[in-house]
């Protein structure tokens, strides 16, 4: 009995074998692959431009998203060296002072607790002046400085300065966090354009992608339709195009990493002798090797994307 | 079990354009006829219907026993590996030599490559253009591009060979090469069918004739019909 789906057959056909699956799949997604790479070099100049427009668009969120990297690195430099200044009650002296730096220095919350006694900070307050505030200095007879104990915090400083201004010995607390506050929420801020500028300029590299595939697809319309006659599958037809858009991608991203490393080297030695006149040793981090391969992976597959939506929009509108 | 039969087929283009009413035929295993009428008859939506190019808008068409209402999606890409097309302008990629144009549709069915190039070479031989594997279809006269392209639909040994026009652009001599060429496919257990509207050569074959008019079937002749003339 005939199956329900029974095709009629050539009677002299001798059915061409196919290979298996696994290796019939793997010869066309190679040659897909050979196919899509050999278009974009047959077309030098058109693959460059689509490649340098790409790699700008990927290149610029990516340089906002490095100096904001660095920008907070240096924030974190900075963080680590700020103190909070606790000034003791002038009725507190240096050997109750020197008993509380201690029980301090037990605390989760503290990395260091530095004594200055009431000699050590009138030393450095003549030391620091001259003239007129240096007669005035020693015109005072009692010293009238308090014992200050400099503290340097680990974790949450916020917390700590309200437990230290709460402390019975303290008379008030230095602790500027509001330059800290600014800080973080300008990161926060650049942080958030970006993302935004990241998704903007994604969505056009998308878009350039597709452009350029669908221009592509215009241009083979012709061979696509005898391909579609002779039994092509979707898959088929749509395969090296998703190549094409991936290696779009993967040169875009290479090319925007090559930018941003040349910007970088062009960068690094003004920005060093910039920090080294402030006394610091700050230098750029360039991107490292993780990140790269995964800048190139996000190309590709922003590439890859594009491709797929322009030629699945082609595929649904030559279905019957 | 016949090859293809039409059910009372009708199709009316999305502009309400009617180009088949009420079809009813069947094409039996190694059989070949053709299809004739005027310009607008409805030979090529027939032929489209048959390569699932269009749907039907009511009845059914069905290769073998499947119905091809009820293929879809992959299945349509399948159906096309089943049945051969020869195109009035042959539809050859010109950038790719005769032999690559005609193993196409084994490279579709993922067939090994040391396999594709013996069976080319044995179907260019088929249409005496064994020596002309290597040439780019640019290079060929219109009745060897006109064989290219019989021969990329017979590669994949077809039940059924559909041809739209095939001798439309070619010389009387050619078309008689052709047709020759069609000819001898029932032999090898391949059905034909041929639209055309060039009466004279359809007369010349003696082959079955359905004759369209207005998408209708208005005359059904057997070879033997035709030769009492």
């Amino acid at each position: 009995m005939a199956k329900p789906n029974a095709r009629p057959v050539a009677a002299g056909a001798t059915a061409a074998k196919p290979r298996s699956a696994v290796a019939a799949w793997f010869d066309h997604h190679l040659q897909s692959l050979v196919a899509s790479l050999g278009r974009m070099l047959r077309k030098p100049w058109a693959t460059l431009l689509t490649v340098g427009v790409m790699a700008v668009a990927l290149a610029l969120p990516l340089g906002l998203w490095l100096v904001l990297e660095n920008v907070a690195r240096l924030g974190g430099t900075v963080e680590q060296s700020r103190e909070v200044a606790v000034f003791l009650k002038q009725e507190i002296d240096p050997a109750r002072a020197d008993t509380l730096a201690r029980s301090l220095r037990a605390r989760a919350d503290v990395a260091s607790v530095t004594l200055r006694t009431p000699e050590q900070g009138l030393a450095s307050l003549r030391e620091a002046s001259t003239g007129v505030y240096a007669d005035a200095i020693s015109a005072v007879g009692e010293n009238p400085l308090p014992s200050v104990l400099v503290v340097r915090p680990r974790g949450d400083e916020r917390s700590l300065a309200q437990a230290l201004q709460a402390l019975p010995e303290t008379d008030f607390v230095q602790h500027d966090a509001i330059w800290r506050d600014r800080l973080d929420r300008w990161l926060g801020f650049g942080a958030r354009v970006a993302w935004v500028l990241a998704a903007l300029l994604g969505l056009g590299a998308l878009l350039v992608v597709g452009n350029t595939v669908r221009l592509d697809i215009q241009s083979r319309r012709e061979e696509i339709a005898v391909l579609q006659s002779l039994g092509a599958t979707d898959g088929f037809i749509r395969r090296p195009f998703l190549y094409l858009g991936a290696a779009y991608g993967l040169a875009a991203g290479a090319l925007a990493l090559g930018l941003l490393t040349a910007a970088e080297f062009a960068l690094r030695q003004p920005l060093r002798a910039l920090a080294e006149s402030y006394g610091s040793r700050f230098a750029l981090d360039a991107i490292d090797p993780l990140q790269a391969g995964l800048v190139l992976a996000v190309a590709a597959a922003l590439g890859w994307l594009g491709a797929g939506v322009v030629t699945g929009h082609f595929l649904r509108q030559t279905r019957a | 079990m016949t090859v293809l039969r039409f059910d009372n087929v009708s199709k009316q283009y999305p502009g309400g354009q009617q180009a088949l009413t009420d079809m009813s035929f069947s094409v039996n295993p190694g059989e070949m006829l053709f299809v004739t009428g005027h310009s607008g008859a409805g030979k090529s939506t027939l032929l489209k219907l048959i390569h699932l190019a269009e749907r039907p808008t009511r009845g059914a068409v069905l290769f073998g026993e499947r119905n091809l209402r009820n293929v879809s999606g992959r299945g349509v890409a399948m159906h096309r590996r089943e049945v051969g097309v020869v195109y009035q302008d042959h539809r050859l990629l010109t950038d790719r030599s005769v032999a690559e144009n005609v193993g196409l549709p084994l490279v579709l069915r993922g067939v090994r490559r040391d396999e594709i190039r013996k069976r080319v070479r044995s179907v260019l031989d088929r249409v005496s253009l064994g020596t002309r594997a290597d040439a780019l279809p640019t290079q060929l006269s219109a009745g060897e591009q006109q064989r290219v392209g019989i021969a990329r639909a017979l590669i994949g040994e077809p039940a059924l060979l559909v041809a739209d026009e095939p001798t439309g652009n070619l010389d009387p001599t050619l078309s008689a090469e052709i047709m020759a060429l069609f000819a001898g496919l029932p032999e090898r257990g391949t059905s034909v069918l041929v639209a055309s509207h060039d009466l004279g050569l359809v007369k010349r074959m003696k082959k079955r004739v359905l004759v369209l008019d207005h998408g209708r079937l208005v005359d059904d002749i057997s070879p033997e019909e035709l030769a009492d003339g």
